[in-house]
């Protein structure tokens, strides 16, 4: 009895100590198979209990079962380590090493200022119009009470569009509005396609097809024929803003100017009205915005936007009362927003689409 | 315009700063573009007298003197000795400013003590006064000099003065003359403008005696004045003329033509002076006659500037019997104009149609200070009053003898136009309450008369008893409605005071306010699949555009080079542009998408709709550091892959692919007849079935190396490939170049944004791969067809996972592996049901494709 009492401890020792020598997952399980296996030498331990006294086996079971617990919680908690150790990369993993990027791209500077003017006048009950950027003279100067000989257009130089032969044989006429709203140049005579100088072209349009009230802000590409250079592209953007209701002062006017400057340019800017002239608008203003941009650039005032009450002659030309009617149109430059509020200095860079650059914003 | 401070003041007193009048200006709509100082050096230094001369108590070199500076005596300390009581010296009056010297900072005179003696200013040495180099003793004047005098006057110098560079708006010519913008401070300042007093000493013949005027088209010329000034000297003008005129840039020529230029400048009414002599007397007539008259069509005239212009029967001419003598309006003639010899004089003073003059001065490009005034609108009511101004300043700076009164040809008479302004309105569109009072006075101050005063006006329809009707004055040729008179009181209210009042009223509603959202979405989606945003030029070159769309361009008429002659057919030239511009900086791996508008004209017909289009080069992946395909380089499966997922993501699902047959390489052949139903029409059948946009939407097929054209159902939304790289190289472009357009417009209609829940799967799904050996030909849609076909029993969806090439897989086939995915909403699947419809499919597979499949 004695004797197999004595033979548990030097067998339980020796399968611990290969247990814990065992490094790897698999020298584990070779371990385990030594020892615990059904030929294993502590199972062959536990097959000499059946042939001991009678009187010997309570304790002598007692003793090896111990020793088998011992082993087993030995066992898991050498796997449970090695398991660890195999989940663990074979490198080290370098936490400042640069991580495996899924680049976002980015929207043009000059697509996020369209949209946060667009939602400061949406704020206000503003909606977005649209209209189409090959116009004709009608639209763009002349119900605009800018006729042909009026030295008005010479503020602007015009790019005008060559006839093809034969061109508008089967042009639909009539409404020009697609579901979207995407327009097509209307049937002109010869010679007055142009691009349009302004979006003020939209007013027109809007007008012209819808009662009034309306609200509208008219975002988009506008042409002068201006060689390019730091200030200048013969492309550029400007948004436009209309609202025609009852008894609309040239207070509201102010009143929206200095909101929408506000958003834009920061709660500090402050507005001045300057008279002007535009010939759609009577009275009209000039605007000059002054803040911590404006003085950064050296200027107490910098001119910023045009406007004025809509002259009654337009509201005329598309078949609105001027006495029961009145309303204001304002409009500014996209591009020179963006240089001042990012502190560009050449428009150019807007067109150049130099990654470098779209990154930036 | 340019006008300046000393001039405006002649006319009109105010006490601005020069910088207040500038502000003053630019609020009353008078932007100010640009103030120079002219002179000034010397301000503050005047001609004084000493009355004694004493030692200094504290200094022996010292002295304390009393001195006269003309409006009283102050006591100065001064250094020099070379002086006496009695003598007359420069004295620079405390607050003053020393000229600099080169090098050093002006230095300011104050009031201060030497040596315990206050001294109330310094008398100067010539070197103080930047008068030469005599550092010793006083500057000692003329003891004629006038005390008190400003030294600059005793110099003979002209005093300081300030040039304002105005822009003027077109809409009021009143305010290109110096007149016109004194008339402006007078109406803010309420201080009378005073026009110089004319008084002419007359003599001699009548000047209808000694010119007759025949006015031929008087729609053209309504108005026309001639006077004659005889035995005038010409000579350099005056002084004071020669300055004012070159103060404001203009040449000062002789004493008579600069008087026209002065009175222009003053009045804004464009003069003529013709040399009496040259111009021809018809045989037999009394006196010579000036006719306004059309040019003949192809009449040559040599201008003023010795530039012979032909003319057509469009334009104005000032003749004499024989000849012409002037363009009217724009310029005079080479043959008529005042020269060294000249004695008699005749003065033009007219009014011409500006619709006319403009169109004249257009064609010619000849634009001058008069063409400017007339085309804008000149004052017919002060041609006589400008005229008699001319000749007060003729027989001033060139003597002679004034014909007596004026020929004025002047067939209907300026009636003032009469505009009733509603005191009521004013309140309602400013959003102020401006008193009835104020609103007159302003107008009044402005030139407006009164023509009915309120109250005494008839009530109109609408009843309004507050109404004012004036007569609106020959020089404001822009008031023509009620509104123009409001504006007017704005501007002399203070458009600054006007309270800004919070936005309110109707919220608006447009049909496309929608639309903006949606492009907005697909440049979101666009940005998030790694792509950044361009704004291209939508002017380009023809060659460009050819490449794009072929012949069917929208050619400018006008245009500033032939590098912007056309509006872009497509948009895929400017992200060529920003590819070649990124690469040409050194940054070689470039994703860029655009959304705008192209231009195209087929057949006559103009088409402006919207793209979208994308650019990708380079590598793929953002730079890493590890991984076998890091360096891999964008090809067409990503770029079909961004188009998948973006227009999923945009609402447009059941897309089809197909390539297009005329690309360079050998298009895939379906592997039998039936695998081809469904599948996508080719562009020419398209056209032959009635797709809309077909022509539009696909470029040229020589720009691509291959492509392909994605549509929905009949519809052609658009196109992608790789572009020709012969082409990429011109674009300085190396990597593979993919490219896709899409028509926006399109996408929009069809895209459905709907959206709605599917119950997820309660049963577990059961999966089969088949990998089989194809022929290279057969597609993937080949595939999918048979799949569709063969409708395999709860088949929820068919994966590619595998195509592979090379070992064991026979030259000229591929081998291309599918996953298979079954599943019932009801129950979970046995596998022998899965089992029966994998066996009938992969059958069908066999049988269809040819295909060698290896079950697994």
């Amino acid at each position: 009895m004695a004797g197999f009492l004595d033979q548990i401890e030097p067998v339980k020792q020796s399968a611990l100590a290969e247990l814990q020598a065992a490094t790897d997952l698999a020298a584990l399980e070779q371990a385990r198979v030594n020892h615990l296996g059904s030929n294993g030498k502590f199972t062959a331990l536990m097959k000499q209990l059946g042939a001991l006294a009678k009187e010997e086996k309570p304790a002598a079971g007692k003793a090896v079962n111990s020793a088998k617990v011992a082993l087993e919680a030995a066992l898991a908690q050498r796997r449970a380590e090695l398991e660890l150790k195999a989940a663990l990369p074979q490198e080290p993993t370098d936490f400042t090493l640069p991580g495996r990027r899924r680049a976002l791209g980015k929207l043009h500077p000059l697509t996020q200022v369209t949209e946060d003017i667009v939602r400061s006048f949406r704020k206000i009950g503003f909606v977005v119009a649209d209209g189409p950027e090959v116009e004709d003279e009608y639209h763009c100067f002349d119900a605009l009470n800018t006729p042909a000989d009026h030295p008005a257009r010479d503020m602007q130089d015009t790019f005008y569009l060559r006839n093809a032969e034969g061109r508008m044989q089967n042009e639909e006429t009539g409404d020009r509005t697609t579901e979207h709203g995407v327009q097509t140049a209307p049937p002109a005579p010869p010679a007055s396609t142009l691009l349009r100088t302004h979006t003020s072209s939209v007013q027109i349009r809007v007008m012209a097809k819808q009662p009034p009230p309306v609200r509208i802000i008219v975002p988009g590409r506008v042409y002068r024929r201006d060689n390019a250079d730091a200030t200048h592209n013969p492309t550029f953007h400007q948004v436009e803003g209309l609202y025609v209701d009852r008894n609309v002062t040239v207070g509201d006017l102010k009143g929206t100017v200095e909101f929408v400057f506000k958003e834009l340019m920061g709660e500090e800017t402050r507005i001045r009205f300057r008279p002007h002239y535009f010939s759609y608008t009577e009275p009209s203003f000039e605007i000059d915005f002054s803040s911590a941009l404006t003085r950064k650039m050296g200027k107490e005032w910098l001119e910023i936007a045009g406007c004025g009450m809509v002259h009654p002659q337009v509201f005329e030309n598309v078949g609105y009362d001027p006495e029961v009617w009145t309303g204001w149109a304002f409009g500014f430059g996209i591009e020179r927003i963006a240089m001042i509020r990012y502190g560009i200095t050449d428009i150019r860079l807007f067109y150049e689409n130099d990654v470098r650059f779209l990154k930036q914003f | 315009m340019k006008v300046t401070l000393n001039w405006l003041k002649q006319y009109v007193d105010f006490d601005w700063s020069a910088t207040e009048l500038a502000d003053r200006l630019t609020m009353l709509g008078i932007e100010v573009e640009g103030v120079v100082k002219l002179g000034g050096e010397l301000d503050g230094v005047v001609v004084a007298q000493v009355i004694t001369k004493d030692k200094h108590p504290n200094a022996d070199k010292l002295t304390v003197c009393r001195v006269n500076d003309g409006k009283g005596e102050r006591q100065i300390v001064c250094g020099a000795q070379n002086f006496k009581a009695g003598d007359k010296v420069p004295l620079v009056l405390p607050g003053s400013t020393l000229p600099a010297k080169p090098g050093e900072a002006p230095f300011t005179i104050k009031v201060g003590k030497i040596r315990g003696v206050e001294s109330h200013g310094m008398m100067c040495s010539p070197q103080e006064l930047g008068l030469g180099n005599t550092v010793e003793g006083l500057l000692i004047l003329r003891e004629d000099a006038t005390v008190g005098q400003p030294f600059a006057e005793y110099l003979g110098r002209t005093g300081s003065d300030v040039v304002y560079d105005l822009e003027i708006t077109p809409n009021r010519p009143d305010l290109n003359s110096v007149i016109g913008i004194a008339r402006e401070i007078s109406a803010v300042t309420g201080n009378p403008l005073k026009l110089p007093q004319i008084k002419l000493a007359e003599a001699g013949s009548r000047a209808e005696e000694l010119v007759a005027v025949r006015i031929e088209n008087a729609e053209l010329c309504p108005r026309y004045t001639a006077r004659v000034v005889r035995g005038v000297k010409i000579a350099p003008s005056p002084d004071w003329l020669r300055s004012a005129l070159e103060k404001v840039g203009i040449r000062s020529i002789s004493n008579v033509v600069d008087v026209t230029n002065y009175v222009m400048l003053e009045t804004g009414q464009p003069l003529h002076a013709f040399d009496y002599h040259l111009l021809a007397k018809q045989t037999g007539a009394p006196c010579p006659a000036i006719v306004i008259r059309p040019a003949g069509d192809g009449e040559k005239f040599m201008t003023l500037d010795g530039q012979e212009r032909t003319l057509t029967s469009q334009m104005l001419l000032i003749a004499d019997e024989t000849k012409a003598v002037a363009l009217a309006g724009v310029m005079g003639g080479q043959n008529s104009e005042i020269n060294l010899n000249t004695v008699d004089v005749l003065i033009e003073s007219a009014y011409f149609k500006p619709q006319n003059i403009r169109a004249t001065s257009k064609k010619l490009e000849l634009r001058t200070e008069s063409s400017y005034r007339f085309e804008r609108g000149a004052d017919i009511g002060i041609c006589d009053w400008a005229s008699q101004r001319a000749a007060q300043l003729i027989l001033e700076t060139a003597g002679g003898t004034l014909a007596q009164g004026v020929v004025d040809a002047y067939p209907k008479p300026f009636t003032p136009k009469q505009i009733a302004l509603r005191h009521s309105q004013t309140d309602a569109v400013l959003g102020i309450a401006v008193p009835m009072e104020q609103q007159i006075e302003s107008l009044q101050r402005l030139g407006l008369e009164i023509e009915t005063a309120p109250g005494t006006a008839p009530s109109t329809a609408a009843g309004m008893p507050h109404t004012t009707v004036f007569r609106v004055p020959s020089f404001r040729v822009d008031l023509k409605r009620e509104i123009d008179l409001i504006e007017e009181v704005a501007r002399l209210y203070g458009v600054d005071k006007i309270p800004a009042t919070a936005p309110r009223g109707a919220i608006g509603s447009n049909p496309y306010d929608d639309v903006h959202d949606q492009l907005g979405e697909a440049r979101r989606i666009l940005t998030g699949l790694g792509l950044f945003e361009t704004q291209g030029q939508t002017l380009i070159s023809d060659a460009a555009g050819k490449l794009m769309a072929g012949e069917s361009l929208v050619a400018l008429s006008n245009p500033l080079s032939s590098d912007m002659n056309v509006l872009r057919p497509s948009l895929l030239p400017g992200l060529l542009d920003a590819l070649r511009y990124n690469l040409n900086h050194k940054t070689y791996d470039v994703a860029l998408f655009e959304v705008g508008r192209v231009f195209t004209e087929t057949n006559g017909r103009r088409r402006e709709e919207r793209r979208v289009a994308i650019a990708l080069t380079g590598q793929r992946s953002p730079l890493f550091w590890k991984g076998d395909d890091r360096e891999a380089r964008f090809d067409l499966y990503d770029l079909k892959g961004l188009l998948e997922e973006f227009l999923e993501q945009f609402g447009l699902r059941g897309l089809t692919y197909a390539r297009r047959p005329d690309s360079a390489t050998v298009p895939l052949n379906p592997a039998s007849p039936e695998s081809c139903r469904g599948f996508p029409l080719s562009p020419s059948e398209g056209e032959r079935a009635g797709v809309r946009g077909c022509s539009s939407v696909l470029h040229p097929p020589s720009l691509f190396l291959e492509s392909a054209t994605v549509q929905l159902g009949k519809f052609q939304l658009g196109e992608l490939g790789q572009l020709l790289p012969p082409l990429a190289r011109q674009y300085d472009l190396r990597d593979a170049v993919l490219l896709a357009e899409l028509n926006l417009d399109q996408l929009l209609a069809r895209r459905n944004t709907g959206k709605s829940f599917r119950t997820l799967p309660a049963f577990p799904a059961i999966r089969r791969d088949v990998a089989m050996i194809l022929p290279e030909a057969t597609s993937h849609d080949a595939v999918l067809q048979v799949v569709k076909q063969a409708k395999p029993a709860n088949l929820e969806g068919v994966e590619l996972f595998d195509v592979f090439r090379g070992k064991n897989v026979p030259p000229g086939q591929k081998s291309m592996a599918y996953a298979f995915t079954y599943r019932h909403a009801e129950r979970t699947l046995t596998d022998a049901e899965v089992n029966a419809a994998q066996e009938n499919l992969v059958a069908q597979l066999k049988q269809h494709l040819q295909a060698v499949v290896r079950e697994s």
